[in-house]
């Protein structure tokens, strides 16, 4: 049987991918060499785990503004019970996550109120939480704690990073929950209407909601990762991610209308974002200046993404 | 004078408007009566120049126009009531009325809102309300804010130099009859400024408030007259011989009570809703606009709630489901809104047609994409779509396609009670004979359809019975099996207006 992947749309930022890599190799060909390159695919793994949990919200045609507190929570729970909990700790971390992006699903699909606020609010609460959780400071891992227990995350087999496994895999389930199950279908159904796709008989409230909870899981595991990679859980450990992992979504095409898109357009958003923060190393920009970069090509890509002529107002 | 002559309007290869010739002039009230779908709203597009035609003649005064929108139209003196859309709920009535034209009351840069109070004082009294211009909009009842709309259309006098022409459509739907009073009686009085274009539902109400009535019927005029009984044969037609009429092919209901409704009732909707319906009838629901089938629909569906009474599908109490309940007990709905609710544009045939029954398509958790192609090619034949592939997205069908497909995703999942509004609204001939068709074959496989046709012959050709409503209420039901009694569309007329 032939499989055929839905590769519509899929030219551009492919396209792009290959001409950016070309033009960054092309001023320093070092960056092609295959261990730069796996260091970058184990260095954007924690960003693209942050995006492929925005992936499922933005196709429904909602936007999640909390996953960086949600990281940072995860991250400083993680570093607290690891001493005590051992290996325990790893999933109290993750149904941190979950339960935070469970209560802004439930603000938003149950209180209707706009994801937008939802998540702006219940991030904030999350972000206070955390603070006060950590005592404002970061909360070091003792290193042969994080060699055994978290080496999943951090080691590596064969030369190959895990953080480039953990993401393989999370972006393999996330790929097949996607394309090949009802719930996947579901997500896009929703994405592109939600009154036929309510008429269809799919739990519209349900699928609202969860898709909080699996941004919430993905935002969790992304800040055990990091808290691996850094030896320590902090409350700003992953500021700064927001606005990537949302310009890499919109980047690889997903719109954020709803309906349209894909975790595959998100794995080339992210590398997309990758070579660029690289280039900018290579070229010389500061990291300070690198988020005045994402900001102009998020809203370059939303630009190009919309059809704004056909749509007469835009809130 | 405003006329039409041979007015055609075709919205791709659905022809809304085949030969409508209309006139009204200032001092006179004309009523527009049609069914659904006959080209009303159509007609009253055209006039407020949403609209362009594609072929014959609009001339005002005897020169011909080109309307380029409403304000275009408003400019010329062509004016619509619309149901208080139009009016902002947080702004005061006299900044509603003069919304967009306040340049004359500016002074020295400001707003003189004095003068603009005792201007949209002089244009209330004109619709008889006591209202202070200065009263935030969103406060006012109903009635009110639709006088205000009146007096809306009313200050285009000023505006114009020529006549005046106001449309109103289906103003009295939801006032109460010493309103609907209130309404008449300003009309009356205000005709003499302009001419009046009167569409509604109600019959009694165009006789009594118009001088001469245009019938229309199919995108054509019928008639141009003002004769009760004969309005009522108009608007029906009589070609009684219809493609569906086809009674050697209707089967006996089977024994098997499938859904029963005691007691049904909604505020402000419909009351006191009663009947059952069993396996392999087709039960048609039939009354006009607004006189509550399709809320009693759509509530069995759960996309709406009923108040008080009971529905039982199957034996089992499901009052106030959820869809996704509804769908899992067997119930298929399908919309009047194809494109909003029936299916998903962007998305494949295969992919609609399974979405409801993908759960119990899986293996593993998985979907299993060998079975659901085997359903939905399994599909195609039996319902005659028309389409490159599987594969193809919905957006490209046709509006009858489009509709097959809707059919095809209920009759995939196996329901035993379709919800049917308006099936075959829009579709062309042939469309209309598939779905049909496809109709008697979902009551042939022993499954309960309970209709809202989009013609009163459509629903007498494909029923075994037929409940008439007028508001929100049973006020007839006919048995559509008896060989010796026709049931004809005018003794549903009767009952419904």
């Amino acid at each position: 049987m032939k499989i055929k992947l839905n590769t519509q749309g899929i030219f551009l930022p492919f396209a792009a991918l290959v001409v950016s890599v070309g033009l960054v190799g092309a001023v320093d060909s070092t960056f092609l060499k295959p261990s730069v390159l796996i260091n970058l695919f184990a260095d954007m793994s924690t960003l693209f785990l942050m995006a492929l949990g925005l992936t499922f919200v933005i196709m429904t045609g909602s936007i999640d503004l909390s996953p960086q507190a949600v990281a940072a929570l995860s991250s400083v729970v993680l570093a607290l019970l690891l001493p005590s909990w051992g290996y325990l700790a790893i999933p109290v971390a993750l149904i941190a996550g979950v339960a935070a992006g469970a209560i802004a699903g439930v603000v938003f699909a149950i209180l209707k109120i706009p994801s937008f606020v939802a998540t702006l609010a219940v991030g904030g609460i999350t972000a206070s939480l955390t603070l006060f959780m950590s005592d404002q400071r970061a909360i070091q891992l003792d290193t042969q704690l994080r060699a055994s227990k978290l080496d999943w995350a951090i080691g590596d087999v064969f030369g190959l990073p895990n953080e480039v496994i953990v993401a393989a895999i999370a972006f393999i389930v996330m790929l097949v929950i996607e394309r090949a199950t009802p719930y996947g279908k579901a997500v896009r159904a929703v994405g592109f209407n939600e009154f036929a796709a309510r008429a269809a008989g799919i739990r519209l409230l349900w699928i609202k909601l969860s898709v909080f909870m699996v941004a919430g899981f993905m935002s969790a595991l992304s800040g055990i990762v990091l808290a691996g990679r850094l030896a320590a859980g902090s409350p700003t450990i992953a500021n700064e991610f927001l606005l990537p992992a949302i310009a890499a979504v919109v980047l690889g095409g997903t719109a954020l209308t709803g309906g349209t898109g894909s975790v595959l357009r998100t794995l080339l958003g992210v590398m997309l974002i990758a070579v660029f923060r690289t280039g900018m190393n290579f070229v010389g920009v500061d990291v300070l200046a690198q988020q005045i970069v994402f900001g102009l090509i998020l809203v370059l890509a939303v630009g190009l993404s919309i059809n704004r002529a056909s749509s007469e107002t835009v809130k | 004078m405003l006329e039409l002559k041979n007015i055609v309007k075709e919205f791709g290869a659905f022809k809304a408007l085949s030969d409508v010739t209309f006139s009204v002039k200032p001092g006179q009230v004309v009523g527009l009566v049609g069914e659904n779908g006959a080209g009303k709203s159509t007609l009253m597009k055209i006039l407020n120049g949403v609209h362009q035609p594609d072929g014959g003649e609009f001339t005002l005064n005897g020169e011909p126009v080109a309307l380029n929108g409403p304000r275009d139209a408003a400019k010329r003196g062509i004016g619509m009531v619309y149901q208080e859309q139009s009016l902002i709920p947080i702004l005061t009535v006299a900044e509603n009325l003069f919304l967009g034209n306040e340049d004359r009351f500016i002074r020295y840069g400001r707003i003189d809102w004095k003068a603009m109070g005792k201007a949209a004082q002089r244009f209330l009294e004109q619709v008889e309300i006591d209202i202070d211009p200065f009263t935030e909009t969103g406060t006012l009842s109903f009635m009110q804010r639709q006088m205000v709309e009146l007096a809306k259309v009313l200050r285009l006098q000023d505006m114009t130099d020529g006549d005046l022409y106001i449309l109103l459509d289906e103003p009295t739907s939801v006032l109460e009859k010493e309103e609907i009073e209130i309404l008449f009686g300003v009309i009356r009085r205000i005709r003499d400024r302009a001419g009046i274009i009167f569409v509604s539902h109600r019959l009694d109400e165009v006789i009594e408030v118009s001088d001469q009535i245009f019938v229309l019927k199919d995108g054509e005029t019928v008639r141009i007259l003002a004769n009760p009984p004969l309005i009522h044969e108009l608007m029906v037609g009589r070609s009684a011989a219809g493609s569906y009429y086809r009674e050697s092919e209707r089967r006996a209901p089977l024994d098997e009570v499938v859904l029963e409704i005691k007691d049904l009732g909604k505020e402000g909707e419909f009351k006191k809703v009663n009947f059952d319906l069993k396996a392999g009838e087709v039960m048609a629901l039939v009354g006009t606009e607004g006189a509550g089938i399709e809320p009693v629909m759509r509530s069995i569906y759960g996309l709406e709630t009923v108040d008080s009474g009971q529905v039982k599908f199957r034996g089992k109490d499901m009052t106030n489901p959820s869809c996704s309940e509804a769908v899992f007990a067997g119930i298929g709905y399908v919309p009047r809104e194809r494109k909003t609710e029936g299916i998903i544009e962007p998305m494949s045939i295969e992919e609609n047609v399974v979405l409801p029954n993908l759960p119990k398509m899986t293996r593993f958790g998985l979907i299993d994409f060998p079975q659901i192609r085997k359903a939905t090619n399994h599909l195609f034949g039996p319902l005659r779509i028309k389409a490159e592939s599987r594969l193809a997205p919905c957006s490209s069908l046709s509006g009858g396609n489009q509709q097959k497909v809707v059919l095809a995703k209920w009759y995939n999942t196996g329901a035993k009670l379709f919800l049917l509004d308006h099936p075959t609204r829009g579709l062309d001939v042939g469309a209309k004979e598939d779905v049909f068709d496809l109709i008697r074959e979902i009551c042939g496989n022993g499954a309960a359809v309970l209709l809202i046709a989009d013609t009163l012959e459509e629903a007498i050709g494909l029923s075994h019975r037929i409940i008439v409503f007028r508001d929100g209420q049973e006020t007839a039901r006919f048995d559509n099996t008896d060989p010796d009694v026709a049931v004809t569309p005018l003794d549903l007329v009767g009952n419904m207006v």
